[in-house]
Formats: C-alpha cells, sequence, structure tokens
C-alpha cells in the first residue's frame, strides 16, 4: 500500500453537534458539544450539571444522620463506598472504635457492590456498541440476585444507608451467608458466559481494540483512577496501595496491564475485577468475626468531634475521596466529595480527538461514568 | 439453557395462531376476490362480467399483498420481541390480551392516533414523501415475488414478470433516496449523518448483493423468479444453496439413474467432480454474501449504522412521530419479509420440499394424503386449497419465517459495526469475495450440466 | 506499587494507623530517597505521636486513634517532611495544626505553582497525583485546598491557600492562581470551586461555572448565600434555564 494520498484542499465546514443530555447513550444527562468534522471528532466540550443536587450544600445543612441516609445517592450504582467515605472521614475525625466484624461486612457488602455495578456497566457498555437487545440482560439476572441479597440485610436494593458512621447497621443471618456462598458458586460460570458471547466476539474486538488508548502519562496529567488507569498499567489499587479496612487481611493482587490501555483493556479490566471480588468476599465470609457490629450511638443528634479529616475508599470507578471539615456540631461545615466520575470524565475530551463519531460511546461507556456521581 | 420451556412453548403457540390468521385472512381476501366473486358474477351475468372478473382478478395480488403486509409486520414485531426476550431472558410483551397477542395491534392503534409533527425548519414536503418513497418499493418488490413463492399459483400467475430478480432489486436499491430525502429533510443533525451513512452503507453493500444474486441467476440462466423456482423442485440437492443444479446428476443417480446419469451430469470426469464441488462452495459462500448483504440493506444489526441508537438516537427517523413513524417501522419489517423471501426464492427452492420425492413418495400414507386433499370437495370445486400450491406454501412460510428468525438471532446477538470497520469489510471482504466467487461460478458451471 | 506492605499487616486498619505510626516517614519507599531531610524529621515526630496515639491504640484493633482530634490539636513539635523539603528549595510555608495524621501546610498564592510544580516533579518526592481542589469558607478566610497524593508512593499532603477574607476588595472574588495550566487535574475541580464557593483562578484557561447553569448568581456554598427564589423560576426573563 504505498499510494500516497494526496490532500486536496477541499474547505469543509464543521458541524456542531449536541450530544445529550437526552440521548440514548449518554447514561443519563451528559451533555456533549461536539465538534465535527465529517464524522471526525474535532473537539469535545461535556457539559455538566444536568443533575446537579447540590450534593455538599445538603452535607452542610444536614445532621450527621440525615446526611448518612442521602449520601447513597451519590454514586447511585455503588452506595455502599460512598457511605464508607463518609463514614471513614467522620470516624477519623471522631476517633470511633470500628469493631472487627463490622470492617468485615463492610468490605464483603463493598465488593458485592462492586460486582452489581460492574455488571451493569458490562450491560450498558454492550449496549453502547450496539448490541441493543442481545446481550445486555444477561448480567442483570445475576445483578438482581446480588440485590435480593442486599434487600435482605439492608432492607434495601441500591440506597443501601447500609454502612453507618461508627460500623454497620445490621448482622446478617447464617442462611444470608448461605445464600451468599451459592451464588459466589455459581458466579464464575456466569462470568464465563458473558465472556464466551463478548470477549472475544470479532465485532467486539473490533470496536474495542486500540480505541480510546489512554496513555499513562495523561492518565496521571488528569488524575485518572479507578479502573481506569490500571488498565493503563499504573497499579493505583488503594485497597492494596494504601490499603484500609481489613483489606492487608486478605489475599488478592492489583489487575494491571502492561500496556497503554485500550477500552478492551477497560473491560477486562473489569471483568476480571468482578472474579476477585468473588474471591475477596468468600476471605471475607470465612474470616467474619464474631461480635459487635456498631462503635457508635446512632441518633438524631449524633455529635462528631471537632476536626477535619480526608479518607478515600476504592470505588468501582476510582479513587472516592471524602473531605469532611466538622465544627463539632450536629452538622458538618464543610462537606466536599472527590468523585471519580468527576476525575475521570475529565479526560474525554482528550481521548474523543480525532475518533470517529462511532466510538465517542465505545470510549465514553468504557471510563464508566455516573451522572449523579459527575454532579452531585 | 432451555430452562423457560414454557415460554418456549407460549411462542410457538403464539406463532401457529398468528401465522394461521394472517394467511387465512389473507386467502380468504383474495380467493373472494379473486375466485368467488367472479364465480359469483358469471353465474348472475354469465359473459357480460367478463371484464369485470378480469379486473378482479388483476387486482387479486395487490389486495392481498396490501391485507398482508400490515398484518405480517405486526406478527414480525410481536415475534421479534417474544423471541429477542426468550434469548435475553426476559419476558417480551405480555400483557396485552392472551399472551400478549394484542401488543402489537396496540401499538399500531397507538401510533396511528399520535400527533404527527413535522420539525420547525424541516422541508414539510420531503418530509412527508420520505416515508412513503421508502414503504412503496417494499410492495413493488414483494409483487413478483408473489408468484414465486406460491409455485405460481393461477391467481399470482398475472405477476410474474421475465425479469423479476431484476425488478426486485431495482425497487430494492430506492429506499436508499428515501433515507437521504427523510435525513436531509428532518432538519436534525442526527438525520442527516444518519441519512448519509445509509446512503454509503446501501451503495457499499449493494454490489456484494447484487453480485451474489447474479451468480444465482448465472447458474439458473434466467432472470425470471419463477423458473429459478421450478429449476430447484426435487429435494435439497437441487437447490441454488447446494450449487444450484450442480448436485442434480448425484441427486438423479441416487433417484434410480445410477452411474449413466453421473456420467451424463459430470461429463468430464474428475474435473467435473471437482468443478462441481467448487460450484458448491462458492453458492454457499454467495448464500451467505446475500445475507450479509441483505442485513446491510435493510438496516438490521449489526449493519443499523443508519439508525444507530447509542449514536445517533434514532437516526433518519429521529424526528418522525405518528403514522409516519407507523409506514417507516411497517417498512423495515416489510422489507426484513421480502429480503427472506428472495432468499427462499433464490437459494432455498422456494416452495420445493427439502425432502427429494423419490423419498417422500415411498413413506407410506403421503401420497394418499395428498390425493385424498386434491379430491375433496373444497379443492375440486370450490379451489378454496389448491394442492399444488397448498404445501409449496407450507414450505415457503417454514423457510421464510425461519430466515426472519435467523436475523432476529443476529440481532440479539452482535454489537455495531463502525461505519469505517463497515466501509472496509464491505469494499476489501465482500466485493473482492463476491467477485471471485462469480469468476469461478462462470468457469466451473462449463464443466457440470446443472439442473439436467 | 502491588507490594503487599508486610510492615501493616499487624496492624490492618484505615490508613490512619499506618499513617499515624511513624507520621510520613516510617514508610518504606519514603525512606529512600530522602536521605538528609528524613531522619532527623521523622524521630522527633516519631517521639510526639505515640503519647497522643497510643492510649487508644491497643484497644481499638480496628479504629483510629481518638487523641488527634480534640478541640484544639497539638501543634506538632517539629516541621513535617514536605514542609522541611519546600523550607529547603525556598519557598516559604507554614505547618497547620489541623491534622496529625496528614500534613497539611499553608501557602501563600504566589508560590503555590512554584511549590506544587517541584512537589509533582521532584525526584524526591514526587506527589503526583492531585485529589481534589476544594474550596472551603472558614471565619475570617477563604481556602483553597489541595490534596496530593503519589501514584508510587504512599505520601500525601494537604496544601492550603488562605485567602484573608479582610484582604478581598468589596465586589470582588478571593483569587488564587489556577494550577490547570500545568496540571490538567486540577482543571475541573478549579472551576468547581469558582461555581459552588466564588474562589478565582487567576489564568485558568476556561473560568467558567462547571455545574450551575452559566447564568446563576451567587456562590452556593458560601455562608452568605441567599437563594434567589426567582432564579428556579423559568420565567424569569433573565433565566435561560
Amino acid at each position: 500500500m504505498a499510494t500516497e494520498i494526496q490532500e486536496i484542499d477541499l474547505k469543509t465546514d464543521e458541524m456542531i453537534i449536541n450530544m445529550g443530555p437526552q440521548h440514548p447513550a449518554t447514561h443519563g444527562v451528559l451533555r456533549l458539544l461536539l465538534t465535527l468534522d465529517g464524522e471526525t471528532v474535532k473537539h469535545t466540550e461535556p457539559v455538566l450539571g444536568h443533575l446537579h443536587r447540590g450534593q455538599e450544600w445538603q452535607g452542610q445543612n444536614r445532621t450527621w444522620f440525615q446526611y448518612q441516609a442521602l449520601i447513597d445517592r451519590v454514586d447511585y450504582l455503588s452506595g455502599m463506598f460512598t457511605s464508607w467515605a463518609m463514614a471513614r472521614a467522620c470516624e477519623e475525625i471522631d476517633g470511633t472504635v470500628v469493631p472487627p466484624r463490622a470492617e468485615y461486612l463492610r468490605v464483603m457488602l463493598s465488593e458485592m457492590n462492586r460486582i452489581t455495578s460492574h455488571l451493569l456497566w458490562l450491560g450498558t457498555y454492550l449496549i453502547d456498541l450496539g448490541a441493543m437487545f442481545g446481550f445486555p440482560f444477561y448480567p442483570f439476572r445475576e445483578r438482581e440476585k446480588l440485590f435480593d441479597l442486599f434487600e435482605e440485610i439492608a432492607g434495601q436494593r441500591m440506597m443501601f444507608n447500609y454502612i453507618r458512621i461508627g460500623g454497620v447497621v445490621r448482622d446478617p443471618k447464617p442462611e444470608w451467608l448461605d445464600k451468599l456462598k451459592r451464588f459466589l458458586d455459581e458466579f464464575p460460570d456466569r462470568i464465563d458466559e458473558y465472556e464466551t458471547i463478548v470477549t472475544q466476539n470479532p465485532i467486539f474486538l473490533k470496536r474495542t481494540k486500540d480505541v480510546g488508548i489512554l496513555t499513562q502519562a495523561v492518565a496521571k496529567d488528569y488524575g485518572v483512577t479507578g479502573p481506569c488507569i490500571r488498565s493503563s498499567g499504573i497499579p493505583l489499587d488503594l485497597r492494596r496501595t494504601k490499603p484500609y479496612s481489613v483489606y492487608p487481611e486478605l489475599k488478592f493482587d492489583v489487575i494491571t496491564f502492561d500496556k497503554e490501555g485500550d477500552t478492551w483493556d477497560r473491560y477486562m479490566a473489569r471483568i476480571l475485577e468482578m472474579r476477585q471480588s468473588i474471591e475477596i468476599i468468600r476471605q471475607c465470609i470465612d474470616k467474619l468475626p464474631s461480635g459487635d457490629i456498631m462503635g457508635k450511638k446512632q441518633m438524631a443528634g449524633m455529635r462528631i468531634k471537632a476536626g477535619e479529616g480526608f479518607s478515600a475508599v476504592e470505588s468501582p470507578r476510582g479513587i472516592l475521596g471524602c473531605y469532611v471539615i466538622s465544627g463539632g456540631g450536629e452538622k458538618a461545615l464543610r462537606f466536599r466529595w472527590r468523585n471519580p466520575s468527576f476525575c475521570n470524565l475529565a479526560i474525554l475530551p482528550e481521548l474523543l480527538k480525532g475518533c470517529p463519531l462511532s466510538d465517542i460511546m465505545a470510549i465514553f461507556g468504557s471510563i464508566d461514568v455516573i451522572l449523579p456521581d459527575v454532579d452531585r | 439453557m432451555f430452562s423457560n420451556g414454557d415460554e418456549i412453548f407460549k411462542i410457538s403457540r403464539l406463532t401457529i395462531v398468528w401465522l394461521a390468521g394472517i394467511f387465512t385472512i389473507v386467502w380468504m381476501v383474495c380467493w373472494g376476490v379473486g375466485i368467488a366473486l367472479p364465480m359469483l358474477l358469471t353465474s348472475q351475468f354469465g359473459d357480460k362480467a367478463a371484464l369485470t372478473n378480469e379486473i378482479l382478478r388483476a387486482a387479486t395480488p395487490v389486495i392481498g399483498i396490501l391485507v398482508f403486509i400490515p398484518i405480517n409486520a405486526m406478527f414480525m414485531v410481536l415475534i421479534e420481541r417474544r423471541a429477542l426476550a426468550l434469548w435475553t431472558v426476559r419476558k417480551g410483551p405480555n400483557r396485552v390480551g392472551p399472551d400478549g397477542n394484542f401488543q402489537t395491534a396496540a401499538d399500531a392503534v397507538k401510533l396511528l392516533l399520535k400527533e404527527d409533527i413535522t420539525p420547525t425548519g424541516a422541508d414539510a414536503v420531503m418530509h412527508t414523501f420520505a416515508p412513503i418513497l421508502f414503504f412503496a418499493p417494499s410492495v413493488f418488490g414483494a409483487v413478483p415475488l408473489l408468484a414465486a413463492v406460491t409455485n405460481n399459483h393461477p391467481l399470482f400467475h398475472i405477476l410474474n414478470l421475465p425479469t423479476g430478480i431484476f425488478f426486485v432489486l431495482a425497487a430494492g436499491a430506492l429506499p436508499v433516496v428515501a433515507l437521504v430525502m427523510a435525513g436531509w429533510a428532518s432538519n436534525n443533525k442526527y438525520s442527516l449523518v444518519g441519512g448519509l451513512r445509509s446512503a454509503a452503507q446501501a451503495i457499499s453493500y449493494e454490489i456484494p448483493l447484487v453480485l451474489s444474486l447474479v451468480t444465482v441467476c448465472l447458474m439458473a440462466g434466467t432472470l425470471d423468479l419463477v423458473k429459478i423456482t421450478e429449476q430447484q423442485a426435487g429435494g435439497i440437492l437441487n437447490w441454488n444453496l447446494l450449487g444450484g443444479g450442480a448436485l442434480t446428476g448425484l441427486n438423479n443417480a441416487l433417484a434410480g439413474g445410477g452411474a449413466k446419469a453421473l456420467a451424463t451430469s459430470y461429463f468430464m470426469g474428475p474435473v467435473s467432480y471437482v468443478c462441481a464441488g467448487l460450484l458448491v462452495i462458492s453458492l454457499i459462500i454467495s448464500f451467505w454474501l446475500y445475507l450479509t448483504g441483505a442485513c446491510a440493506e435493510i438496516n438490521r444489526i449489526p449493519f443499523d449504522l443508519p439508525e444507530a441508537e447509542s449514536e445517533l438516537v434514532s437516526g433518519y427517523n429521529t424526528e418522525y412521530s405518528g403514522m409516519k413513524f407507523a409506514i417507516f417501522f411497517l417498512a423495515e419489517f416489510t422489507n426484513l419479509f421480502v429480503v427472506s423471501s428472495i432468499t427462499t426464492v433464490m437459494f432455498l427452492g422456494g416452495g420445493d420440499n427439502p425432502i427429494p420425492p423419490y423419498i417422500l413418495n415411498n413413506i407410506p400414507g403421503i401420497p394418499q394424503m395428498v390425493a385424498a386433499i386434491r379430491d375433496s370437495y373444497f379443492c375440486s370445486t370450490l379451489h378454496i386449497i389448491n394442492p399444488e400450491t397448498f404445501f409449496a406454501t407450507l414450505w415457503v412460510i417454514a423457510k421464510v419465517y425461519g430466515l426472519v428468525i435467523f436475523a432476529v438471532l443476529i440481532r440479539g446477538t452482535l454489537p455495531r459495526f463502525r461505519i469505517d470497520q463497515l466501509m472496509a469489510f464491505g469494499w476489501k471482504r465482500l466485493i473482492p469475495l463476491s467477485l471471485i466467487v462469480f469468476i469461478i461460478v462462470v468457469f466451473a458451471r462449463e464443466f457440470v450440466i446443472c439442473h439436467g | 506499587m502491588t507490594d503487599e506492605k508486610p510492615s501493616e499487616a499487624e496492624k490492618p486498619e484505615d490508613k490512619k494507623p499506618e499513617a499515624a505510626k511513624p507520621a510520613e516517614a516510617a514508610k518504606p519507599e519514603a525512606a529512600k530517597p530522602a536521605d538528609a531531610a528524613k531522619p532527623d524529621a521523622a524521630k522527633p515526630a516519631d517521639a510526639a505521636k505515640p503519647d497522643a496515639a497510643k492510649p487508644a491504640a491497643p484497644a481499638a484493633a480496628a479504629a483510629p486513634k481518638p487523641a488527634a482530634k480534640a478541640p484544639e490539636p497539638v501543634i506538632p513539635a517539629t516541621a513535617g517532611k514536605f514542609e522541611q523539603f519546600l523550607k529547603e528549595h525556598g519557598i516559604p510555608c507554614e505547618r497547620l495544626p489541623l491534622s496529625l495524621t496528614i500534613e497539611t501546610i499553608a501557602l501563600s498564592g504566589d508560590v503555590l505553582q512554584a511549590a506544587l510544580r517541584l512537589l509533582r516533579n521532584s525526584s524526591e518526592v514526587k506527589l503526583d497525583l492531585l485529589l481534589t481542589v476544594s474550596g472551603v469558607e472558614s471565619n475570617d478566610t477563604f481556602d483553597s485546598v489541595y490534596h496530593l497524593w503519589s501514584y508510587s508512593n504512599l505520601d500525601e499532603l494537604v496544601i492550603k491557600v488562605l485567602v484573608k477574607k479582610s484582604d478581598v476588595p468589596e465586589g470582588d472574588l478571593p483569587a488564587v492562581p489556577s494550577i490547570a495550566n500545568f496540571w490538567a487535574a486540577a482543571n475541573w475541580h478549579e472551576r468547581e470551586t469558582y461555581d459552588l464557593m466564588g474562589i478565582r483562578y487567576a489564568n485558568h484557561p476556561y473560568m467558567r461555572r462547571i455545574l450551575n447553569p452559566w447564568d446563576w448568581e451567587g456562590y452556593p456554598l458560601r455562608r452568605d448565600y441567599k437563594q434567589l427564589v426567582d432564579s428556579l423560576n423559568d420565567k424569569n426573563p433573565h433565566s435561560m434555564r
């Protein structure tokens, strides 16, 4: 193919196209202002805030007790992690002692939540790629089973309000643990089932391989975290690199890929993370100590000592940080969330530069953004 | 895997009920207009009604098609949704009527009652004409097929064209214009991109599609759909799917011709055998090429880029609502049906029974059953059932809807191509492949007596 | 960085204990590059901390230390590691007595860019993960807070730029130099802080509201913010919503 294509200076107009906020594939209400040349993206400007609910403002105007029920809504697909980040920040300030059983339960349920989050991502990502009516519902089948388990222990399917400042709120029954074990036994087969259909599907490979390559330099510059950066070869997994809770006692490795990550690597990273989570939950069930589950009295007028604290947990999307300044009263002085979706979304204009229109969804989907998490 | 046998049973029941209903209604309309009414008029007015009868007979197929298309589209939408639901661990529509049988009827009513919106700044005339122009060719396309799929039934014989497949392809190329029109007239950038994509895609995939059909016509030596069907009669070995009669010699040998029949057909000995094998392979590739091209031509997943939902909202029909959208919808499903019918006629032997007659006639009971049907009052006097075409029609229905279900299965499995990959696949893979197949058939055909 | 960190296995708690034990200095990675500044900085901090932290630690297997957040925090006896580092490179800074576990440093806006460039790029510290830029309104200051982590080691640092309310001209916004020009991660965070807290980042490439509509009035997280009833009304002639 030694033919040289001569560049002909044809003037073509750029087209500005508004993708969203009402668009089937922007996962809610993201608006992308795209400048297109033909079908090639020249420039992207994400316009955020269509779902802005003033979560930080609400944190300052609600008591600690009220706010911890509200906070699951920040990232509705992984509510455990937002609760956990807030609880850890408050415990850090307050010096609350969290009983070990509660810590194990936190890890267990958070890992379950990680699985549900990744399952939903898997389904919607395939919708983004155009497998519109085919595959996406298989992950939802397993997700329902997990939600049933959540419902049994937390009383809620998505907005758990399970992790509280000082511990967790309900103790699982032994039957619940049996059910969970049964689920864990069958789930690896299900993941195999997804992989049979998806992983080596030629069209899927064509759509994802070498698309949206995220280099380490760009990723570091933008502060990307989570599976996105691990698939680019930077082993930043808070559970290992800055272990918190009982993660040091559990055996697992950080999932990384050698090279610079494309969308397929990000897909694979999440699939592997689901398998990893299964192992972590199994270990938690085995090691689950007996004892108390709550280290702080839960009441409406709960107070946190004065001070400031920052805590971070590894959510399914990356590092979820919570920065709390307490004045010692019933309400916080300042709540500040470091949302992984918000930070990861910032690389979107960088990744979309020069890619065709069809790849927008492949790339946008692969960084796994939850819009309520972006807009708060 | 098949843990939901209940659902499968329901879908089978639904299919049988709907198909029986559709074809009873359509056939009763055709029979009433084309046979019963002329009989009645003749008995009342004698020869004076001859002209009227001629007109009625000529109008029968058209009326039949117009009755058939909407009901059929309703059924196809329903079966697509139910079958997809089965394959994607969902339930599908099961609330309206028994088993959700009336879901699509309710949808149709909803669409007809919806407000018809023309967006601001849109070209109202083009916006209105686009769905009509999209729908009309699928009706044209269905017309010459009708004679072929009904095994040249006297009622539909009238529509047979000597250049049938040519006409069908010409009609099939028209909708692109409508899509570009719809995209341009909607005053919407998504629609515009969708329309342009559809033009690019249709032009690229038209070539392998036509070349694969030309290969078949080359084997058959005719463009006449009825003749192509008739050639394939006599069992699966005669079908164009398997070499377009390259195996006829084998078939004849099995039927009792012995080595003599083999020597007649494969007159060059080993060279002929090799060529027959080449023909079989080429025609199977041709079949696959046609299915791929047709999928692209009628914008089904994995080639549904013009209406790629996750990228272009709904592509060219984003701005359509109400009745105009209903027509688009109708035409899409009719196109699917037409494409399946073409495949059936060109590759799967039309109404031919896959079991060759020398086996079938030896099965006890079958010839007697056919004879009994032929002699019954319904057939011999009222002509409600024509025994020559009755079984053929059943086979056609089975084949066509089998292909429809196959398309649904593909839709339930594959993600979507990207536009440049689609183009590369079309121009770099399918077109060279179809040309190679074409050339092989041109030469290999000389060494085998086909359809002999 | 996949290492399992056996040093923490015996005390497997929130990142707190591991940070609390020997300030920042005891982390294995941190110890290796910083040769001159580290040891002498670490030793006294080591001595100072345990007596604050010890009493609670044995009892709580999985708990952070309670003593850190007394109403009037204990001022660390000596300069922290990063304070030392910055001072060595001629950047004036001061340690804030806000947290025993995370070093908190106050800088003036003029040296912010230089300090962050240094912290990010120097081979010694490598604080190259900017977690957030937050805006905080205190009683008499507006703070722009930078949480810095590292991709390759366990260091963490909080930098605060305090702008006195009395220094802000009437009708103007507190101004802090932007770091978005050399650190892309800060871009959206600074926009958000501008949007919600009303801290203007000078020389930001695209200083525009990010979460609220572009025509929003006021800065919602400020203490004196009053929600205009009419601003939520679509019939408002100035509304773009």
